[in-house]
C-alpha cells in the first residue's frame, strides 16, 4: 500500500518557487498522517540543487530536468518518476505550470484528480480533499472512488500550507528513471520577453492594495502603490484595470488572473464581480473602498467603507505613516 | 487547416445550483450556458478561421443531451459543424473520463489544433486540456493569450512570472487559450438562422468505440458531502462619516487586526 506523498517542485531561478516550499510542508505533513515520506519531484532552472529542499519538508527529491524550458515538457520523466515511486498522492501547485504537468500525469496514467483544493488530509490511508466548488457557493469533500488508481492527483490552491521556517536537513537527491520526452518534448520557447520593470509575486504578499475600474487609469495606481508600501504589501488589481492597460496582467486576481490568499486584501474601486471574487475570497481580512454603496463587494467585505477612494487612500497612508512615525 | 473547439455546456453563472440526491450537481435544474472562458477559445478560432490560417472550424462537446443546445449558440457565432458526445455512461464524468471521450472523438475528427478554453466554470481545475494532449500523444500549447498557426507550426504567447514567452510546438497540437484573445462575439439574427441548417452529429461512447467499463465508471473520484460555505460575520458598513473619520475608523480596524502596529 502507498503511503509516500510526492509534490511538483517547481525552480526558477536556481531556487525552489514559492509553491514548491508550500507544498513541501504539506506533504511533509500529510506524509506524518500516511507514515510515509515527502518526495519532491523537481523541475526547473536550479533543480538540480533539490536537496535544499530537506530543510523544507521534503525528505527524498527525484529531479526531473534542469533548466528554462517549458515544464510540460518534463510529463515523460515525471509519469516514469510516478511509476517508480508509487505514492499515495501528487501534490501539485495550482499554477499554470503545475495543472500542465498534473494534468499529463492524469491523462499518462489515468489517475484521479481533485482541485483546486483548499485543504488536504489523509484518513484511514485515504486521501480526502475539500473544494470550493460553484464559483464558491457549495464546498465538497471529495475522495479517490473504490479501486481507483494510486496516486490521487491534487491540486493546490496558493498558501494552503505554510513554508517550514528555519528547518534544516538535505533531501537526498535522484535522477529520475530514463524516459522519452515524447510530443510533450516538443514544445519549445522560441522567444522570451521579460518586462521593463519587476514584477511583484502577488502569491508571496501577506498584504495585497487591489484596484480596478473605480481607478480610472494608470497614474491612479499612485496612491494605492504607496499605501501598499507603507503596510508593507504588493499591487493587484481587477480583470478591468488590466484589460485598460493600467498595470501588468501578471498583477490581476481571479478566476483568469492569481488566486491570493494574504493576511489583508484591500480592494479599491472594485466591484466585486464574482470572477474577482473566487480570485481573493479566502483572504483573511478584505477591506473595500468604493464609492458605490451598493457594489458587491459590499455583501462580502468584512469593512466596506464607502467613499472616494482618491480622498481615503491617501488619508489612510498618511494617517499609519503618522502612528508609525515614519 | 483544421480546427476543432471543444465546450462545455455549465451552469449560467447566476444560476441557482443543486446537487442531486448522489451528490452531483443536478445539470437539469439550473440555467445553462457555453462555459464563459470557452467562448473565447471559439472566438479565437473563428478569427484564425476569418484570417485564412483555419479552413474548418468544427465544435465538439461531451455531455448531456441538452449540450446540443450549447452547440447550436457556438454555430451560430460561426464554424461549420458540431458534434456531440453523449451517452448515460458519461453522467458524472471526472476530468479523466472526459478527457478520455474527448480524446477518442478527436482521434475521429483529426484536427490540426483541439483548442479549448483555461477553464470550466464549475470544475476550475483547467485539466482537460493537458490530459487529452496526453492521452493523444500530441503536444500541448496552454494558457495562450494568442494562438497563431505558421506553417507546421502552431504558437501561443504566454504569460511568465514577468513577462512573456512565445512558445511553439509541432502540429497537431492541444491548445487552450485565455480571455485575453479578444472579446467574444454576439451571435447575429442572420448567424443564428444559419445555425439551424448546420450539420450536427451525435455519438454515443459505443460509436467511439468505448465501454463504460473503458471508462471505469465515468468517475475515479466520488463526492461524500456538499455543503454551504461557513457564515462569514457580517460586513461593517462605514457610511455616512467624514473622510478623517472613516480613516480613524480602518486604522482602528487594522490595528485591531495587528495588520499595522
Amino acid at each position: 500500500m502507498s503511503i509516500d506523498i510526492a509534490l511538483l517542485a517547481e525552480f526558477s531561478d536556481g531556487s525552489p518557487s514559492r509553491s514548491a516550499l508550500e507544498l513541501a510542508a504539506g506533504a511533509a505533513e500529510l506524509a506524518r498522517q500516511s507514515g510515509g515520506a515527502a518526495v519532491a519531484l523537481a523541475y526547473g532552472p536550479g533543480a538540480t540543487g533539490a536537496a535544499s529542499l530537506g530543510a523544507a519538508g521534503a525528505a527524498r527529491a527525484v529531479v526531473l530536468g534542469d533548466g528554462a524550458a517549458p515544464a510540460v515538457t518534463h510529463a515523460m520523466a515525471a509519469s516514469a518518476a510516478v511509476r517508480e515511486l508509487a505514492p499515495l498522492a501528487v501534490l501539485a501547485p495550482a499554477t499554470p505550470n503545475g495543472r500542465d504537468l498534473a494534468a499529463a500525469l492524469v491523462g499518462l496514467l489515468g489517475l484521479p484528480a481533485f482541485g483546486p483544493v483548499r485543504a488536504v488530509r489523509i484518513e484511514g490511508g485515504r486521501v480526502r480533499t475539500e473544494q470550493a466548488t460553484l464559483q464558491g457557493t457549495v464546498i465538497t469533500v471529495s475522495e479517490p472512488a473504490e479501486g481507483a488508481p494510486e496516486p490521487a492527483i491534487v491540486l493546490l490552491l496558493p498558501s494552503t500550507f505554510t513554508p517550514i521556517e528555519g528547518g534544516s536537513g538535505s533531501a537526498a537527491v535522484a535522477q529520475a528513471p530514463d524516459s522519452q520526452p515524447g510530443a510533450f518534448g516538443t514544445v519549445r520557447i522560441v522567444e522570451s520577453h521579460p518586462a521593463e520593470a519587476a514584477v511583484a509575486n502577488l502569491e508571496e504578499a501577506t498584504i495585497i492594495v487591489a484596484g480596478g475600474r473605480g481607478v480610472g487609469s494608470a497614474e491612479g495606481f499612485a496612491p494605492l502603490r504607496e499605501l501598499a508600501a507603507v503596510l508593507g504589501g504588493a499591487v493587484g488589481a481587477s480583470r478591468a484595470a488590466a484589460d485598460a492597460g493600467w498595470v501588468p496582467y501578471q498583477l490581476q486576481i481571479g478566476q483568469t488572473g492569481k488566486v491570493v490568499k494574504p493576511a489583508l486584501y484591500v480592494g479599491c474601486g472594485i466591484s466585486g464581480a464574482i470572477q474577482h471574487r473566487v480570485g481573493m475570497q479566502t483572504a483573511e481580512n478584505v477591506l473595500a473602498i468604493n464609492k458605490d454603496p451598493d457594489a458587491p463587494i459590499g455583501e462580502f467585505a468584512d469593512l466596506f467603507v464607502v467613499g472616494d477612494l482618491f480622498i481615503i487612500v491617501p488619508k489612510l497612508t498618511a494617517e499609519i505613516r503618522r502612528r508609525k512615525g515614519i | 487547416m483544421k480546427l476543432v473547439v471543444c465546450l462545455k455546456q455549465v451552469p449560467a453563472t447566476t444560476a441557482e445550483k443543486r446537487y442531486t440526491a448522489d451528490l452531483r450537481l443536478d445539470r437539469a435544474a439550473a440555467e445553462a450556458v457555453i462555459n464563459p472562458l470557452d467562448e473565447y477559445a471559439i472566438e479565437q478560432a473563428l478569427r484564425l478561421q476569418e484570417s485564412g490560417a483555419v479552413d474548418a472550424v468544427s465544435f465538439l462537446s461531451m455531455g448531456p443531451e441538452q449540450s446540443a443546445e450549447a452547440l447550436r449558440r457556438a454555430l451560430a457565432m460561426g464554424g461549420d459543424d458540431a458534434t456531440l458526445v453523449t451517452d448515460p455512461a458519461l453522467a458524472g464524468a471526472d476530468a479523466w473520463a472526459t478527457a478520455r471521450v474527448l480524446a477518442a472523438a478527436l482521434d475521429r475528427l483529426a484536427p490540426d489544433v483541439a483548442l479549448m478554453g483555461m477553464a470550466s466554470d464549475d470544475a476550475r481545475g483547467s485539466l482537460v486540456p493537458g490530459a487529452v494532449a496526453a492521452i493523444r500523444g500530441v503536444p500541448l500549447l496552454s494558457y495562450g493569450s494568442e494562438l497563431r498557426i505558421e506553417g507546421s507550426m502552431a504558437r501561443v504567447r504566454r504569460l511568465t512570472a514577468s513577462g512573456f514567452n512565445v512558445v511553439e510546438a509541432p502540429l497537431p497540437v492541444v491548445a487552450s487559450v485565455t480571455d485575453q484573445v479578444g472579446e467574444p462575439r454576439y451571435a447575429s439574427l442572420k448567424g443564428i438562422m444559419a445555425a439551424k441548417r448546420k450539420p450536427m452529429e451525435t455519438w454515443s461512447l459505443a460509436d467511439l468505440g468505448l465501454s463504460a467499463a473503458d471508462l471505469r465508471g465515468a468517475a475515479l473520484t466520488r463526492v461524500i458531502e456538499a455543503r454551504k460555505p461557513e457564515a462569514k460575520p457580517p460586513t461593517e458598513r462605514v457610511e455616512n462619516m467624514s473622510p478623517d473619520e472613516a480613516v480613524t475608523r480602518i486604522v482602528d480596524w487594522l490595528a485591531a487586526r495587528k495588520l499595522v502596529s
